[in-house]
Formats: C-alpha cells, sequence, structure tokens
C-alpha cells in the first residue's frame, strides 16, 4: 500500500470530462472572485451604523499592520534599489549626461520600480499572512461563527483589509520612491556620475502631470488586486490541510497578476503621454 | 442557583420558529439531506441525533441560514435565509445564537472582545451604548463561570472547555430568540456540563426562544424532554418523546 493510498476511481475521466471539469473549475473561480470583489466593494453601503464603525477601526488597523509596520523592509530595499540602478548606469556609460541619469530614475524607480517592488513587498509579508489568517479562521469555522452572529464576512473582514493593502501600496510607493531617488542622488554623486544639480534637473524635466494619473491607478490597482487575491483564495479553504496550498496560490497570482497589470498600465501610460517619453 | 438568561426583548420582526422544507444538501461525496423537512414553532425546541459523520452539525448550519441549500427553503421567524447577507436577518429581528462544537471564537480577540463583538457590531440594532456592550459581555462570561484573568485570554491559551463556556457566553450575550447548540455539552467536566444543561432548559421554557440541539447525549435528551429528529441517510425520522437516543448506526 502507498505510504499516501488514493480513493480508487471507479473510472478515470475522458479527455471530454477532464475539459468539461476544467472549464467549470475556471468558471466557479472566475465567478467566485467576482462575487469576493462586488461583495467587499458594497459592504460599507450597507445599512448599519454600528457595523461601519467597526469595520472602519479595523481598516485603521490593517493600515497599521500592512502599511506602517512595512517600513523598515520598503526602507532597506529602497535605499539600496536606488544605490544599485544609478551604479549600473555609471557603469555601463561612464559619460551619460546627468540630467539624462536623472530622467532615467524617474522613468525606472519612479514609474516602475516603486509601485510594483511595494507591491511585491506587501504581497510577500501582508498577502501570505492575510490568506493564512483567513484560511484558518475558515477551517476554525470563526467564519460561520461570525455569519452566525449577523457579522458579514466580507464586511468585518475582506473590505478592511482590501482597505488596509490599497492606502498602504499607495503610502508605501511614496516612501519607497523618495528613499530611492535620495538614495540615487547621493550615492550618483559621490561616485561622481552626475551633480546634485544636473539630477534635480532632469527629474524636474522627466515628471509630468500624467505621472500622478499613473500613480493613482498603479499603486490603486495593484492594491486592490494583491489584497482581494489574498482574501479570496484564503476564504477558499475548506480544511486545515489547505490553508498552505490556498495562501501559496494567492501569493502567485498576485505576484503574476500584480506584474501583468503594472506592465499593461505602463504601456496605457505611452500611449497617453506619447513618443519619445521625456 | 444560576441565573438563567432570557430573551429580554421581543422582536417585532421575528413571525414565526424555524423551518426547513424539502431541503436537499449535499457534499461532493455524500448526501447529508435529502427532500427533508422541519418545523420548529417559535419557541419551541428540537433535539437532533444521529450517528457520528451523518451530519448533524451541517442541518444546524443549514437550519440557521449559514450554508446555501441545493433545493428547498429555509426560513427563520418567517424570513428567508441569506447565506451572503447574515446581518439582513439581524435587522429583521432575528437574532441567533449559536454555539459551535468547537467554539469558532475569533483565535485574535480575546474572550471578552469575542463576547463584545457581535453586541458591538450590532450596537444600534439592539439599542445599547458602548459601556453597555462591555457590561453585558463581562456578565455574561461571568454567568458561565469565568474568572476575569480568563477574560483577557486569547482563546489559543484557554482549554476547550472554557472555550466553549466562551462560545456559550458569545450566544447568550445577544439574547437570542433563535438558539442552536452543537454537542454543547461534550467534552466539558460534569459542573460545567450540568451548568450547560440548566442554561439549555431555560431557554426551552423560554416562549420567545426557538431552539435546535444537536447532541447524541441521553442524559441531554431526558433533560430537555422534547421531541425531536434521528438524521439517518439523508432523511429526517421523528422521535417521540421522551425516548433514548436510537442507535443510527444499526439502522443504517
Amino acid at each position: 500500500m502507498s505510504l499516501f493510498p488514493r480513493r480508487p476511481e471507479s473510472e478515470p475521466p475522458g479527455v471530454v470530462q477532464n475539459v468539461g471539469k476544467r472549464t467549470m473549475g475556471a468558471y466557479r473561480e472566475t465567478w467566485g472572485l467576482a462575487q469576493t470583489l462586488v461583495g467587499a466593494l458594497a459592504a460599507p453601503f450597507e445599512p448599519g451604523v454600528s457595523a461601519r464603525a467597526v469595520s472602519s477601526r479595523l481598516a485603521i488597523r490593517q493600515v497599521f499592520f500592512t502599511g506602517f509596520e512595512a517600513l523598515p523592509l520598503v526602507s532597506v530595499i529602497a535605499i539600496f534599489v536606488g544605490a544599485t540602478i544609478v551604479i549600473q548606469m555609471q557603469m555601463l556609460a561612464a559619460q551619460l549626461p546627468g540630467e539624462l541619469i536623472g530622467r532615467i530614475i524617474v522613468a525606472v524607480v519612479l514609474r516602475e520600480l516603486a509601485p510594483l517592488t511595494t507591491a511585491i513587498i506587501v504581497t510577500s509579508r501582508s498577502g501570505t499572512a492575510i490568506a493564512t489568517e483567513l484560511g484558518n479562521m475558515k477551517s476554525n469555522s470563526e467564519i460561520l461563527a461570525l455569519s452566525s452572529l449577523g457579522i458579514d464576512p466580507l464586511r468585518f473582514i475582506v473590505w478592511p483589509r482590501l482597505v488596509g493593502v490599497i492606502v498602504s501600496v499607495l503610502v508605501l510607493t511614496v516612501y519607497f520612491g523618495i528613499l530611492a531617488i535620495m538614495s540615487a542622488y547621493l550615492v550618483g554623486v559621490w561616485i561622481g556620475a552626475s551633480s546634485f544639480a544636473a539630477l534635480q534637473a532632469g527629474f524636474a524635466e522627466a515628471l509630468v502631470p500624467e505621472d500622478l494619473v499613473l500613480y493613482l491607478v498603479k499603486c490603486a490597482g495593484l492594491g486592490l488586486l494583491v489584497g482581494w487575491l489574498s482574501c479570496h483564495y484564503g476564504l477558499q479553504v475548506r480544511g486545515p490541510t489547505e490553508v498552505p496550498e490556498k495562501a501559496s496560490r494567492a501569493v502567485i497570482m498576485s505576484l503574476v497578476v500584480s506584474v501583468v497589470f503594472n506592465a499593461a498600465v505602463t504601456l496605457g501610460f505611452y500611449m497617453m503621454v506619447g513618443s519619445p517619453v521625456r | 442557583m444560576t441565573e438563567i438568561p432570557r430573551s429580554s426583548r421581543r422582536a417585532h420582526g421575528v413571525r414565526g420558529g424555524i423551518s426547513l422544507r424539502g431541503v436537499t444538501f449535499r457534499y461532493p461525496r455524500s448526501d447529508v439531506l435529502v427532500n427533508a423537512s422541519l418545523e420548529i414553532e417559535k419557541g419551541g425546541t428540537t433535539v437532533v441525533t444521529g450517528a457520528n459523520g451523518s451530519g448533524k452539525s451541517t442541518l444546524l448550519y443549514i437550519g440557521a441560514g449559514l450554508l446555501a441549500v441545493e433545493r428547498g427553503a429555509v426560513t427563520i421567524g418567517g424570513h428567508p435565509t441569506d447565506p451572503v447577507h447574515p446581518s439582513e436577518l439581524t435587522r429583521r429581528g432575528v437574532r441567533r445564537g449559536f454555539v459551535f462544537q468547537e467554539g469558532g471564537l475569533v483565535a485574535n480577540m480575546n474572550a471578552l472582545a469575542n463576547v463584545a463583538l457581535p453586541l458591538r457590531y450590532h450596537m444600534d440594532l439592539i439599542g445599547i451604548t458602548l459601556a453597555t456592550v462591555e457590561k453585558r459581555a463581562k456578565s455574561a462570561l461571568e454567568r458561565v463561570g469565568l474568572t476575569n484573568n480568563e477574560m483577557y485570554e486569547l482563546p489559543a491559551y484557554l482549554s476547550f472547555g472554557v472555550r466553549k463556556r466562551v462560545a456559550l457566553a458569545r450566544a447568550i450575550a445577544i439574547e437570542p430568540n433563535f438558539f442552536y447548540f452543537d454537542d454543547p455539552d461534550v467534552g466539558l467536566d460534569p459542573k460545567t456540563a450540568a451548568l450547560v444543561h440548566e442554561i439549555l432548559c431555560g431557554y426551552r421554557d423560554d416562549p420567545e426562544v426557538t431552539m435546535l440541539v444537536a447532541t447524541n447525549r441521553e442524559i441531554l435528551v431526558d433533560r430537555l424532554g422534547v421531541p425531536g429528529y434521528v438524521l439517518l441517510g439523508g432523511r429526517l425520522l421523528e422521535r417521540k418523546v421522551p425516548g433514548p437516543v436510537e442507535s443510527t448506526r444499526n439502522r443504517a
């Protein structure tokens, strides 16, 4: 007998059955994802003054856990990412004008690395925590217990986490950008890549009003995706053995979807601002 | 003598008891209910017995409107249930108290916070102040014999019996008009079990409280002395009062 004996199947499924099963699975997953998102976004508009107050307090706590407590990790990564980029630029083209280095820092750090790296940090730190916590809650009947007391899980559990992650990604991205640019400036001047004034001129020249739109769309979108997917897969747990599996799925899906979303928004930004990119 | 909590507020939106009509509910590899019906009139009590794994807990979840059924209708207090929006029933005056087999306490909240949570969440619906929430939560915990130290502990640091008492306190604090007990006295010491039996008998005699109890403990079935059902192969068979818990395993 195998160490992990499997249930004997009466008849192995055929190709058509397999395709049908997978199609139904994909449909159910998409429908479930939509239900989680719509339910969570509609939650604050449900009646109940006290329920609204409780959910809002939980959202503030979530911002603290997801945003404030991530500051040390974000600081370390931002400082070294900023420094590394300016060193690489100096190694590749030592004669690069200071203004161009400033512009490249805006394009690479502010527009791309800051939001995406922040989303990756939040996914690895809080996405796993949310999916695991919700998975454990589900397998310990905590979610059913809350429902039995008339407490909406989407309002009490999902909505505060969604808000917490979105606000955290918005704030942490700004923090990441500031630290990475400061680090790039300091290291750039130190290794002689450029003068401080030239970098600043390039930086000011590169920034366009559309950058604010890009920042808001990217950060709010990435925060929404990470929070939504982490909560959804956490709530899909049916038993304790599924907790690590769903947590892992939540992280993988969050990372893949975040990278694709980031690229899509960048493409949209390119089409909006036009070429050549300033 | 322990003071028996009573449902103090008459809920105006409640027009009946618990009703399951033609309900079918299946797990992927087992049928829990097949076209089953169960009626408990307002203020009534029913005990459900059945072999381990027959689906008693699931029946309670369905009866409390926590699970969506494949077919049939479930109403509580005359209102259809909606598992996706559980607060809807509360807004209509249905206050459910559910004592889960394993407690079902929120792991990152201490015992006091667990009991206070539903009160705080529904403060406006119940019509109480924040000060009353704490008073009522503490009073419910004291009623089930929790010490002051235990009130501030997380569930993970409490014994199984104490966790179950906290779950009971959480359910009674909300002054429910619908009460669900899933194996309420299993794993408890004789003194605590007697306290739980006493509380259950108190609710059985309260005309405002409709109660559904799942158990296999003959002592509790005898003590409650009410008619009930045996859950067997997805069917609900009526059981007369008083009588021993039928050996469903043999009948299956």
